[in-house]
């Protein structure tokens, strides 16, 4: 690596105009982030045109910082109001609302910003000394390392929630039902389309949890009104503790280096990661009981891992030309649009924009922590707003970001019908944690494990004879079998006299 | 824009005849109003995701048309089933020229072959406003690999290759050469272009057929060699590599695109509209883009065109069926 080059990225990343527009982006990137529905991918889009007439190194800076800071504002609808605006903050709703439901919101929105902030500057530092060295293990992920890390992260989605471990399973099988809907993705059949071709491309993550996140649990508090609201903590107590602080410690450090990881992983990366470093934390816990109720840890861990993983996000794109996901899509276009193709050549082409974007991210991860600090007791306050005017704007509010992606109608439809399903799951005691993400990882799952069989010739054993798949399988059988059956063994050894604690 | 398009397949029947219906009107009482067309801003509609080639192009060629056409252009995107769920909003709307559509030629010509719609959109719907481009399709194999040149690869004794997606140019351009040359080849779609180039880079395939954009990156940085492009002639891009015809597989396939509005759109309109397109074409920053994306301009009138696309259509067909295959439900 050429250090001098990282340098001049600095003197890049500060030049006044530079500062500016990353300034611009985390700004409108939190902004976007806290209102539910509407992501980085459709925002960027629009703001495209606007960067047309700017210079190639400040449009990205500006684009990136939308995309990070929307991982910071995403935290704060997750935390405030259970609706999770991208599929790897679906698991910081879980622990992050039942903090604030205990009246903690101030405290987990705190550790949130800090373990946001450290996950995604451990990244950048993990991407500038490492990157070049980093970018092929992506490519030594095919269709069967994706088909068994889809099936990791189906195993781990039975870890979550507090409820019964049917019930999570049912909705994660729903979820997976619902992921095939669309074109088949090998014969192109159209299944469950109706006849429309509405539904030709399957159905958004967004639509899929605003709906059975968000207008779900609207739906069901409108039932509640009558309910004492929770208290809302003065400013004082909007500060983490202690305690807060000592549970959060590890779970950071473990979760950026997860992020970190499985971020390079293009499609599903982010979102593996907060499952696993979710998972990880619950498992590590001394008392698991606590999570799903409110554990901080739950909330530090999946963060941390879910900011590292969008920073070692842009490795693929910026070192290999591969987009990981729909906001990097729209990244690349912006790049191709300014003239410069992103891809192997890029690093030594185009030096200045490589580093420049890369070290403007620890400018704009500063800024993040600096502008959501003092903005948690704005946000905090915003619980005290009478439900009955909150929940309307919100479903508002939902709906035209929910519009906002594919400029349709019919997916605006489509939220109110998964509400009304996320309404009936919620009043019969069912988790929308495991659905939505068992819906995501399903199309992964399905559409790999279709692809792998293609190219093994439908022979199952190839995935055992790969070395990274071969490894990945060892560790879904540890967990998934070796682990639980071990457990259970030790349990029923501890005695008959001693009841075991239900998990 | 129409707040509430199609909502369904029903809807949708109800909807079209009133359109039709209500175009025709339109059409036949404002000569004089559209005498001064354009009055206010023309939504340029991409039926595609923001940031994909066809994304791209609309962009470009909307900046340079905005100043001929004395009005601003917006582009918004309204992707589903390349560009079918797009381009029957249009149809369902105001046919009086202020919404205009990028579309594209694999949905008229390969869409039909693989998916069957019995409402799917056709070719004399529309009127063609202005032709854009023609993007080869290339077959590309690692650079590691064997294969130096196109025998290599038919040579080997089985493949497994790519495709960016079900019906598709590329799938169709592979699977046309792969049953021509008589091997053992299977297809495996990805999602895109970028994942079946990335299967390609990781090895985990031999082979795919994608277009110049999406491979030319790769193909320069020394990581992918491309050994056939599916184009009548030589890609002034990629002038050392053969065509399939060279090498003697009747394999013709590529990517066009242009702009349509619906075809009840009055003769004043598609002039004004025309036109813009037109000089928006010479510009020279459209010129550099299509430099730098790796697309071949394609300008002819809208009646070759028409020509073209029908033309392409019926052959596709009919090499589908010559050759056996049957894109719906795999190879």
């Amino acid at each position: 690596m050429d250090l001098s080059s990282v340098l001049s990225g600095f003197a890049v990343a500060f030049e006044p105009q530079n500062l500016l527009f990353c300034l611009i982006g985390v700004t409108v990137g939190m902004l976007i982030g806290v209102l539910p529905g509407l992501g980085p991918a459709a925002t960027i889009a629009i703001l495209l045109p606007i960067t047309y007439s700017l210079e190639p190194t400040a449009a990205v800076i500006m684009l990136a910082g939308i995309f990070y800071g929307a991982q910071y504002g995403g935290t704060i609808t997750s935390v405030l109001l259970r609706m999770p605006g991208e599929a790897s903050s679906v698991v910081t709703a879980l622990d992050g609302h039942a903090l604030a439901r205990k009246g903690e919101a101030g405290p987990a929105l705190g550790v949130a910003a800090v373990a946001s902030f450290i996950g995604g500057t451990a990244s950048i530092l993990l991407l500038t000394f490492i990157a070049p060295a980093l970018a092929g293990a992506a490519l030594a992920f095919g269709p069967a390392e994706y088909t068994v890390l889809a099936l990791i992260g189906i195993f781990l989605v039975g870890t979550l929630g507090s409820g019964s471990l049917w019930k999570s399973a049912a909705a994660a099988a729903l979820g997976l039902l619902i992921a095939t809907v669309g074109l088949d993705p090998i014969l192109g059949t159209p299944r469950f389309t109706f006849g429309t071709d509405q539904l030709a491309d399957g159905i958004d993550f967004t639509i899929v949890a605003m709906g059975l996140f968000g207008v779900g649990e609207i739906l069901y508090n409108l039932e509640h009104r009558d309910r004492p609201q929770p208290a809302v903590p003065a400013f004082g107590r909007a500060i983490p503790g202690r305690l807060h602080w000592l549970r959060s410690r590890a779970a950071i450090l473990r979760g950026s280096v997860t992020g970190f990881v499985l971020g390079i992983l293009p499609g599903g990366g982010a979102t593996m990661s907060s499952l696993v470093s979710y998972a990880v934390e619950k498992r590590v816990a001394k008392d698991p009981s606590r999570f799903g109720k409110g554990a901080v840890e739950g909330v530090a861990g999946p963060e941390s891992a879910n900011n590292a993983a969008a920073t070692s996000s842009f490795i693929p794109l910026l070192t290999l030309g591969i987009p990981a996901n729909a906001t990097m899509a729209v990244l690349f276009g912006a790049l191709m649009l300014q003239g410069i193709t992103p891809g192997p050549g890029l690093m030594t082409e185009h030096p200045d924009v490589f580093w420049g974007v890369v070290n403007s991210m620890y400018v704009g991860n500063l800024l993040l922590l600096a502008l959501s600090i003092p903005l948690i007791g704005v946000f905090v306050r915003m619980l005290k707003v009478r439900p009955g005017v909150l929940a309307p704007l919100t479903v508002v509010i939902t709906m035209l970001g929910v519009y906002s992606i594919r400029n349709n109608a019919f997916d605006m439809l489509l939220v109110i019908a998964l509400g009304l399903l996320g309404y009936g799951m919620r009043k019969l005691g069912f988790e929308p944690g495991p659905f939505v993400l068992a819906f995501v990882l399903g199309s992964l799952l399905e559409a790999s494990f279709r692809r792998s069989m293609r190219i093994f010739g439908g022979d199952v054993t190839e995935f055992v004879q790969r070395p990274v798949s071969g490894s990945l399988v060892a560790v879904l059988v540890l967990t998934a079998v070796i682990v639980p059956v071990l457990r259970k063994v030790r349990t029923r050894q501890s005695g008959a006299a001693e009841q075991p604690a239900a998990q | 824009m129409n707040p509430f398009p199609r909502r369904g397949l029903l809807a949708g029947l109800a909807v079209s005849p009133l359109a039709a219906v209500a175009a025709c009107q339109v059409q036949g009482g404002a000569d004089a109003a559209e005498a001064d067309f354009p009055t206010r801003a023309v939504d340029f509609m991409v039926p595609f995701d923001p940031g994909g080639s066809g994304d791209l192009v609309s962009r470009a060629v909307a900046e340079a048309a905005e100043e001929p056409l004395g009005q601003s252009l917006a582009v918004s995107n309204k992707p589903g089933a390349n560009g079918a769920v797009g381009l029957k909003e249009l149809l369902a709307g105001d046919a009086d020229g202020y919404t205009i559509a990028l579309a594209v030629k694999s949905l008229f010509a390969i869409t039909p072959l693989a998916v069957d719609d019995p409402d799917a959109v056709v070719i004399d719907d529309f009127r063609i406003i202005a032709t854009l481009t023609q993007e080869a399709y290339v077959l590309v194999v690692h650079a590691d690999s064997p294969y130096q040149t196109l025998d290599d690869l038919l040579a080997a004794g089985s493949v497994d290759y790519a495709t960016t997606g079900v019906g598709t140019g590329s799938q169709l351009s592979a699977q046309l050469l792969f049953t021509g040359a008589g091997i053992d080849a299977t297809d495996v779609p990805f999602d895109g272009g970028a994942p079946a180039v990335t299967a390609l880079l990781g090895q985990q395939v031999d082979a795919v057929s994608a277009s110049l954009a999406e491979t030319m990156p790769q193909i320069e940085a020394g990581e992918l060699r491309a050994v056939a492009v599916f184009s009548e002639e030589r890609s002034p891009f990629l002038n050392e590599v053969p065509t399939a015809v060279e090498s003697g597989y009747d394999v013709v396939v590529d990517q066009r695109r242009f702009i349509v509005v619906p075809a009840e759109v009055g003769d004043e309109a598609a002039g004004v509209l025309s036109l813009a397109f037109e000089e928006a074409r010479e510009s020279p920053e459209y010129g550099q883009f299509l430099q730098d994306n790796y697309m071949d301009r394609w300008e002819v009138d809208s009646l070759e065109a028409k020509t073209h696309l029908s033309d392409a259509a019926a052959e596709y067909a009919a090499l589908v069926e010559d050759a056996g295959l049957d894109l719906g439900e795999g190879s």
